[in-house]
């Protein structure tokens, strides 16, 4: 049983894992100046272990995970809470939680159980209630809470996805168009009012996040000297470990955030082109796994993962070429960090076991 | 569930996850097309940026080329000093580190502030200049006590030292920083930190003493750190520069010009056109001038009444005195004016005009030829003949044996004087020439200005019998000089005379002469004011102790050895006396001197 799985599992979706996790692994030894330390050997010592439990993952029984998607999101939840609780008693912002030596982001994970959850609504309620204003009600609960303690952190950049990743998981849900629209004026309006209810030391995060100008050296000069990166990489690109920006310690960030610009500087724009069509390849696997599903939980949940990349991918890349402020998004499997691969290979285990399952009629008796 | 609602619920799902797809496909192109923009389009722009982000350009100084006299003695040279840098970065804190090397040098609260102040301006691993040239033993604690002086940084630097101090201060002048205007001169243009001549030699041959700057090519990161250097190339040292001046009568004339207050000795190498002495006093060290602080003794240079600045012997304008008069008694003798034969008779006066015009011997010298006129300096006997001569002709001779003009000596700033003639005095006054200013002239007053240089290149050109000498200050043998030959006759007639001022009873240098090699020279005394009538009619006028500025310039030209002719020298004491007692003494010890050294 568990052999015959093996054999089934997506093998095109793990070589896209392997070979995107192995540019970042060259990336990184570029940052590294042609040193495997500090981040390279890491990197790739994680990857292995967060894919054998992606595969783990995908051999769980969907009905399990079923059962226990709103438990995980309440879990996740909680995680993100004592975040932020931790963060006014140790007085200071933080993002991070511990765990087995490894810094893991609550944020990250809680958007995968988000996922979870919204799939397992739209999976219960009869089609049609889904057009019903009534039932809007939870998916916005399960959207608005995480929402609302990410942006105190502050993590604008997440949670933005958040609410991005919601509209994508909706819009597919069946919600009709003008409801997004409905909901986008509310969320405009209610931003005001959202920042008068906070306290006011999370207020001033907020708002010292938004001003630029509190950082003198800061978003203006990294845009500058990562388009600089970019630019001077033209075609082709300097060459492996030929980039002289992230060299000269020009490029901020260059092992995290901004490890596409180095790979951009050394690679040029076929290596640019080539990352992107690798993540559209992701993206498109995941979606055929998706509408090849039969039933709604599976489908939501592999587009949801999808979205969720995607958010990553474009988010990172429009911030370093200058289409959006920096907000800080790293670049899924290539930037340095666990946190994100962690939430990543989690949520590929899911999709891996999505189509593992993918015929299931009935999830709900076990 | 009815199975048409699952059908249509399908058929939503692939409906709408179609959309999504070309949605997020479309950012793609989006993020893709931006991407093509900034690495295909504007690559060459960013490319250039990339290379200006890594590379700095550094300017390396070179070392100013040395000045040497004829004998290859330095007389301008480099030496090496200790400058004392902080680099905030590798301190604790600056506070401390300034308070720990206060134990060692003096750090005034002015200095102390600069320095912090400094600090919070530049990036903090650069380096911080606190003080220059410091002394040995400041430099040996320093070094000794460095491990307690944390960020404390000492540098080589090179100074400008001018060993034998005020004996060539006018000669060689001195280096400064450059200013707005100096800024433009090609040389320096990439150095605006470089020293440079302002003043004499130092400013002239300062194209060829400031050498050609290196650079060095170096990768610095986004701090401005320095991580590498990519190219260098070495500055090229300045290059040398020996003069004609010798150092030892140089030193002896410079001395003997200390005992009075001021005054020029000039002396030239006839054979050659090397000048071998420049010398003009009072003086001034340029070194103090170049080391810092030089405030005080600055105001004390611009507070002298005397100017040190000036360099007495080409920007010193004095009236010629008697030794124009050789000018005029070849003027005279070249125009039939007279002939060695023609008498005048000094009565201690004449008359001209509705004005009595004196001799300086108040009881007159009796009958008179052109030799002795010369030899015993007699005004009446240049009284007469120029009245004959009239202005134009002295002029055109005078012009013709060097006066009234600048040489190419590579001296800045030369005051050429002045020879009179009548177009000049129209063109100048406005006003016709009168005949009473030519007997003026004839003994050197009036408007006749000459420098102390020119009267010896004048006395260079009558000892080598006409030969047109074009002076130098570098050091090399120019023999090859043009003869003029039109007033050969006449020199030879002028020369005896000159010979017989230094070495016969009567002649007014009689007193100095030098028994071994004989000279030939003529005396001048140029009055300073006029002397009025009741002066002259009371007997002593010229005896009487006078107020230091109102007595008369001492002047001697002279020439060694009168039969080979080889050096030509000029004296001026600024109110010195008389020629005779002041300045032809001079010059005899100097040839003496010369005699000595056998150069």
């Amino acid at each position: 049983m568990i052999l015959e799985k093996i054999k089934n599992l997506n093998y095109l979706l793990i070589f896209l894992l392997i070979l995107l996790s192995f540019i970042g692994a060259a990336g990184l030894y570029s940052a590294a100046d042609g040193s495997y330390q500090p981040w390279t050997s890491r990197h790739l010592v994680r990857f292995y272990i967060f894919l054998l439990m992606a595969i783990l993952i995908s051999l769980i029984d969907i009905k399990v995970i079923y059962k226990y998607s709103y438990a995980l999101f309440g879990l996740t939840l909680l995680l993100l809470i004592s975040v932020e609780v931790i963060g006014v008693l140790g007085k200071g912002a933080t993002r991070w939680i511990r765990v087995f030596g490894l810094s893991i982001q609550p944020s990250e994970l809680v958007k995968i159980t988000i996922i979870l959850a919204l799939a397992k609504f739209y999976h219960d309620i009869k089609f049609e209630n889904i057009k019903k204003i009534s039932y809007l009600f939870f998916p916005f609960l399960i959207l608005v809470i995480p929402f609302g303690f990410v942006i105190i952190q502050p993590d604008l950049g997440t949670s933005l996805s958040i609410l991005i990743l919601g509209a994508f998981i909706l819009f597919l849900a069946g919600i009709r168009l003008w409801k997004f629209i409905l909901g986008l004026i509310i969320t405009l309006v209610s931003i005001p009012i959202f920042l008068q209810s906070i306290k006011p030391y999370q207020r001033d995060r907020i708002i010292s996040f938004l001003n630029p100008e509190s950082d003198p050296l800061g978003k203006g000069y990294q845009l500058i000297q990562s388009k600089i990166a970019l630019g001077s990489g033209g075609a082709t690109g300097k060459g492996f470990l030929q980039g002289t920006q992230s060299y000269l310690e020009y490029l901020p960030e260059k092992q995290t955030d901004f490890i596409f610009t180095l790979i951009g500087e050394e690679f040029g724009f076929l290596g640019t082109i080539f990352i992107i069509f690798l993540f559209i390849l992701l993206i498109a696997v995941c979606y055929f796994i998706s509408i090849k599903c039969f039933h709604t939980f599976g489908r939501i949940l592999a587009l949801g993962v999808a979205s969720n990349i995607f958010i990553y991918v474009f988010m990172n890349i429009a911030m370093v070429s200058g289409l959006m402020p920096v907000v800080g998004i790293p670049l899924p499997l290539i930037s340095y960090g666990g946190s994100v691969m962690l939430s990543i290979m989690i949520s590929i285990g899911l999709v891996l076991n999505v189509e593992l399952n993918y015929n299931h009629k009935k999830l709900d008796n076990a | 569930m009815f199975y048409s609602d699952q059908k249509k619920q399908v058929s939503l799902y692939n409906r709408r996850t179609f959309i999504l797809f070309l949605l997020k496909l479309s950012l793609f192109s989006a993020v893709g097309w931006r991407l093509y923009n900034i690495q295909i389009l504007d690559s060459s722009k960013y490319k250039t940026m990339s290379k200006k982000n890594q590379i700095d350009l550094e300017i390396i100084f070179p070392i100013r080329g040395k000045i040497f006299d004829r004998n290859k003695v330095l007389i301008a040279k480099n030496e090496k000093v200790y400058d004392v840098y902080i680099i905030p970065e590798n301190t604790k804190s600056i506070n401390n580190t300034l308070n720990a090397l206060s134990k060692f040098i003096d750090i005034d609260f002015i200095k102390r502030r600069k320095v912090i102040e400094l600090s919070k301006q530049v990036k903090k691993f650069e380096k911080i200049k606190i003080f220059e040239n410091i002394s040995w033993s400041t430099l040996e604690k320093i070094e000794t006590n460095k491990y307690n002086l944390q960020g404390v940084f000492i540098a080589e630097d090179y100074l400008r030292i001018y060993p034998y101090k005020d004996n060539f201060s006018h000669l060689l002048g001195y280096i400064s920083k450059p200013n707005q205007q100096e800024l433009a001169l090609p040389f320096i243009s990439k150095m605006p930190n470089l020293d440079i001549g302002k003043q004499g030699l130092e400013k002239s041959f300062n194209p060829l003493l400031v050498g050609k700057a290196g650079q060095r090519e170096i990768e610095v990161n986004s701090n401005g750190r320095i991580i590498r250097e990519i190219s260098k190339v070495d500055s090229i040292k300045g290059e040398e520069v020996s003069l004609s001046i010798d150092l030892r009568i140089q030193q002896y004339a410079i001395n003997l010009l200390k005992s009075h207050k001021a005054g020029s000795i000039n002396v030239i190498n006839i054979k050659t056109g090397e000048i071998l002495c420049m010398a003009s006093t009072p003086t001034y060290d340029p070194n103090k001038i170049i080391q810092k602080p030089n405030t005080e003794y600055w105001e004390s240079i611009l507070a002298n009444t005397l100017s040190p600045l000036t360099n007495r012997s080409i920007q010193g304008l004095y009236s010629p005195g008697s030794t124009f008069k050789m000018i005029v008694a070849i003027a005279a003798l070249k125009h039939g004016v007279i002939n060695t034969d023609t008498t005048h008779s000094c009565t201690g006066k004449i008359g001209f005009g509705n004005r009595l015009y004196h001799c300086w011997k108040t009881n007159g010298h009796g009958k008179m030829n052109v030799t002795d006129a010369i030899k015993q300096s007699c005004d009446v006997f240049f009284y007469e003949i120029s009245k004959k001569l009239g202005i134009d002709k002295i002029a055109e001779v005078a012009k013709d044996f060097g006066l009234g003009k600048s040489y190419d000596i590579s001296m800045p700033n030369q005051n050429t004087g002045i020879v009179p003639n009548k177009k000049w005095k129209k063109e100048k006054k406005g006003e016709s020439w009168y005949a009473g200013e030519t007997l003026i002239c004839a003994i050197g007053q009036g408007f006749v200005l000459t420098n102390p240089f020119q009267l010896a290149v004048m006395t260079s050109i009558i000892a080598s019998n006409g030969k047109m000498i074009e002076p130098t200050i570098i050091k090399g043998n120019r023999v090859s000089f043009k003869t003029n030959d039109k007033y050969s006759k006449e020199i030879k007639i002028i020369k005896k005379a000159m010979f017989k001022v230094v070495n016969e009873n009567k002649g007014t240098a009689f007193k100095s002469r030098l028994q071994d090699i004989k000279f030939a020279g003529k005396t001048g005394t140029s009055q300073v004011r006029r002397i009025s009538l009741s002066e002259r009619e009371s007997d002593d006028f010229r005896e009487k102790e006078q107020e230091w500025k109102n007595r008369d310039h001492a002047l001697f030209v002279g020439y060694i050895p009168y039969d080979d002719p080889k050096y030509s020298i000029s004296v001026i004491i600024e109110h010195g006396g008389s020629g005779a007692s002041t300045a032809a003494p001079i010059a005899k010890q100097i040839f003496n001197y010369i005699n000595e050294l056998e150069v």
